[in-house]
């Protein structure tokens, strides 16, 4: 007996549903594995030397060989590729060579103030792109309009270090509207008790409102230093999206009904790109956490962008597999999440 | 719009809430990268940043008086007594000398201070192995005498006098033994807990250490060396230059270390702020390696390539004092150290050179990390050489990159660092004018260098006894490599800090562990 195919505008049953969410989480193992053998060639490729990294310059033969041998780089590249992923399964991403640490450690301690950074960007990136771009698509060719193309030229262009000391500069140095470098000034750092690991959150939790303003004088800066960037694609993106939409029949058809601009614009348009909407906002958001390195260096923030930086500047290959595992799923689950999103929030999609 | 504007007024005066706050009054606060650091254990740390926290945190037998570097002087030990052998020191200990737990000092310390050195055998230890010892046999050359006195033997052919440099390297750091051992794991002799914590009798003990965020010291009343005169210091891990030297000109930190040629022109005549270029031992030169190509082993080429280093126009103009002219191995400020300059710039000498060598069309790669000064001087060096006839193709890469390759022999030519590991002539003797043919990578290792004359000299240095000889050992040795080595050695740096003017009894010296925190007021 032939299945029967789903009648128009209804959903489809309940096994095709499970069956693509099944490939999709296969997807998202496949492509995680994927991205960690690639990884994992890339950093037997380099041309750094990750023993004589360890061993020092001072170190004998004998114990350049142990230090080799500890590393398991004696071994083919297939076997230490399985133990690599063996460990991995147990939880152990292995020893940072840089701090002496195990690398999940790390990455637990710098990755929340990259994640603090990073959502509060894409925050301020949405509510601000969002707004522009409509306010762009509203009057095309207008004075608004130009300037949105222009501050999205700006994000593109500029180079975010550039921006940020230029910034540091003006707010900081000049202004006084913003605090130096750093999440919180010196005199917090005695009294800081970590609960979460954000700062904000756990300046909030201290009870102490002068140390939670604080942590938003050191913040705001690179929040919106790195958040033009994410700002400036969805802007665009949004704006061409829109107006694309607004040559459509639809939109013609509500004019001729007498819509106004602003409710054609919102009620009729906006609905039907909010599945491009959410992707721009996913992609923007794992660039972000990825993408934060140079803001991180410049505004002394000690997030895994730096961290992944050390890494890659002294080859310690663990913290770079570790690092570079944990941006990736982001990328992955970001994109899953904005796929899903846009299955609920668009019924073409479905 | 005109809802926009209003909301970012709002977050101005958010922002505007920001009260610029000085630093604490009992604090010193200091602004560095810090990402160098891997652990606070002076068995394994042999970085900057840790250096540079060793000597105010942990006390040595002897120490080099900050005033007088070249002089040594007493500090947990009261005194000393070579043996007979020539191989042997005995040091009567401090009385009254107390680690920062409340431990006394004990001969036992001392013995296992510089046992677990050697026996964890990480990066510093050669500095110790080189008197003979090794993990197997290193207990039998210390040992406690009485309860005061302790007996240091080698089986090396070097003097007391080079024993004693080598005793006052950070990493022959004096470690609370009983504090050291309550905290080990599977028998590294405490080094997991002490790469974030100490166990010395310094000026100043650690409170927090986050690896590459933040070092916080907390003043050791009880030091022998005397209660410093602050009770913290703060060094902030701020990586890029431009933002410590904004830091400073607000107050916010009171030193701002490691500053670029850019920053200090920013700062200088900027009230509240005061400049520094402190005289470091790190020289910068170029290497050749002689077996890649027979041009390159050629000592009229060396020789050509000594008049097409444009000395004083990279020192003076490219990186307006961050660097002085300096053309021999042993840095200025050191013992013995000949601060000869006899070659200038001269690209006409140079052709000459070549053209009765029969060298032409002469052309070689220089490797250089791609980070400034370094890519700035190969650069300037590009266009130096190219008026002498010289063709230079810059390739740069990451710093550790270029280390694999070099250490490899994978470079035709090479400009890099070099600073000194310890504060005595031989720690670049060793370097430049040693290659044992044993694999051991020194400098004259990495440009396949087959010296043995020198290589002789380097050891006879270290075995003489008077000061006096030893100085004229490395003048003439420093003079040879002056006049005939695949090197060509042309810069001395200078750590370039900001203070801020309020600041007093802050000093630092040539080596990067002479950094003295215990004095400062402000």
């Amino acid at each position: 007996m032939a299945a029967s195919a789903p009648q128009a505008g209804s959903a489809r049953p309940l096994w095709q549903r499970t069956s693509r969410l099944l490939t999709s989480l296969l997807s998202l193992l496949v492509t995680l594995i994927g991205l960690l053998a690639f990884t994992f060639m890339l950093s037997h490729l380099s041309p750094v030397d990750p023993v004589q990294q360890i061993a020092g310059d001072h170190a004998s033969e004998a114990t350049y060989a142990q230090v080799r041998h500890d590393l398991g780089l004696d071994q083919p590249v297939l076997v230490q590729f399985w133990r690599y992923i063996s460990h991995l399964a147990q939880g152990n991403l292995g020893l940072s060579h840089l701090t002496n640490q195990p690398v999940s450690a790390d990455l637990m301690r710098t990755f929340p103030a990259t994640i603090e950074l990073a959502t509060c960007s894409m925050i301020f990136a949405a509510v601000f792109g969002v707004a522009l771009a409509l306010l762009a698509a509203w009057k095309p060719g207008s004075i608004i309009d130009n300037v949105a193309r222009f501050i999205s030229l700006l994000g593109y262009s500029v180079p975010v270090f550039w921006l940020g000391l230029l910034g540091l500069l003006l707010f900081y140095a000049v202004l006084h509207w913003s605090a130096g470098p750093g999440q919180l000034d010196d005199i917090w750092i005695y009294t800081l008790e970590p609960k979460t690991g954000f700062v904000l959150i756990d300046s909030w939790l201290s009870g102490d409102p002068e140390m939670f303003r604080n942590a938003i004088a050191h913040i705001w800066l690179p929040v919106v230093i790195l958040g033009l960037l994410a700002m400036a694609g969805i802007t665009r993106l949004l704006r061409a999206a829109l107006l694309e939409e607004s040559s459509k029949e639809y939109v013609i058809l509500a004019r001729a009904k007498g819509a106004g601009r602003t409710r054609i614009l919102l009620r009729h348009i906006f609905p039907n790109v909010l599945g491009t909407l959410i992707t721009v906002i996913a992609l923007s958001y794992a660039t972000l956490l990825e993408g934060s390195v140079l803001t991180e260096t410049v505004f002394a923030w000690p997030g895994v962008g730096r961290y992944m930086t050390n890494a890659l500047f002294s080859a310690d290959v663990p913290a770079i597999l570790g690092a570079t595992l944990l941006i990736g799923s982001c990328f992955i689950l970001l994109n899953a999440v904005a796929d899903a999103l846009t299955w609920l929030t668009d019924p073409r999609t479905r | 719009m005109k809802k926009i504007i209003p909301s970012l007024l709002a977050l101005s005066m958010v922002a505007a809430f920001t009260t610029q706050a000085a630093t604490p009054k009992d604090t010193l606060v200091i602004a560095q990268s810090t990402d160098d650091a891997d652990s606070f254990d002076p068995a394994k740390g042999f970085e900057l940043t840790t250096v540079q926290a060793f000597t105010n945190l942990y006390q040595r037998l002897v120490q080099s008086n900050p005033q007088n570097p070249t002089e040594l002087q007493p500090t947990l030990a009261t005194s000393w007594q070579p043996g007979s052998d020539n191989r042997s020191l005995t040091f009567e200990l401090r009385k009254d000398a107390k680690f920062s737990s409340g431990n006394p000092l004990r001969p036992e310390d001392v013995i296992f201070s510089l046992g677990r050195v050697v026996k964890l055998n990480l990066d510093p230890s050669f500095i110790l192995t080189q008197l003979g010892w090794n993990k197997d046999n290193v207990d039998s050359f210390l040992t406690k005498v009485d309860d005061n006195h302790v007996k240091i033997s080698w089986s090396a052919n070097v003097s007391p006098a080079y024993v004693l440099s080598l005793l006052s390297a950070p990493v022959s750091s004096i470690v609370d033994e009983k504090t050291a051992l309550a905290h080990e794991k599977n028998g590294d002799f405490g080094n997991g807990w002490l790469a974030t914590n100490s166990a010395g009798s310094g000026p100043y003990q650690i409170r927090k250490v986050v690896l590459h965020e933040v070092v916080l010291l907390t003043a050791n009343p009880t030091s022998p060396a005397g209660a410093p005169k602050l009770k913290n210091i703060l060094i902030k891990n701020v990586p890029e230059p431009a933002a410590r030297r904004l830091l400073l000109e607000q107050g916010d930190v009171d030193i701002a270390r490691n500053l670029g040629a850019d920053q200090i022109a920013a700062l200088k005549g900027k009230a509240g702020v005061k400049t520094e270029a402190i005289p470091m031992a790190s020289l910068y030169y170029i290497q050749f390696n002689v077996g890649s190509d027979p041009v390159l082993k050629n000592p009229a080429l060396w020789e050509a390539a000594r008049y097409l280093f444009d000395y004083k126009g990279i020192a003076n103009d490219l990186l307006k004092g961050q660097f002085e002219v300096h053309q021999t191995f042993l840095p200025k400020g050191f013992l013995g150290a000949l601060n000869d300059t006899p070659y200038s710039y001269d690209p006409e000498k140079a052709k000459a050179i070549l053209k009765k060598a029969g060298l032409t069309n002469v052309s070689f790669t220089l490797s250089t990390s791609n980070q400034p000064p370094y890519l700035d001087i190969a650069q300037a060096l590009q266009g130096s050489f190219a008026k002498g006839g010289v063709k230079v193709e810059v390739q740069p890469g990451l710093s550790s990159e270029v280390s694999t390759k070099v250490k490899a022999h994978q470079y035709q030519a090479t400009l890099n660092a070099w600073g000194a590991d310890y504060f005595d002539p031989n720690t670049n003797a060793a370097s430049f004018a040693y290659n044992p043919e044993d694999g051991s990578k020194t400098i004259a290792y990495r440009s396949d260098w087959h010296i043995p004359e020198l290589s002789k000299q380097t050891l006879a240095a270290t075995a003489e006894s008077d000061n006096n000889k030893r100085v004229e050992l490395y003048q003439a040795m420093q003079r040879e490599v002056l006049k005939n080595s695949p090197y060509v050695i042309g810069l001395q740096a200078r750590n370039l800090i900001a203070l801020r003017d309020n600041l007093k009894g802050y000093v630092q010296g040539i080596n990067p562990d002479m950094v003295y925190y215990s004095q400062v007021t402000k």
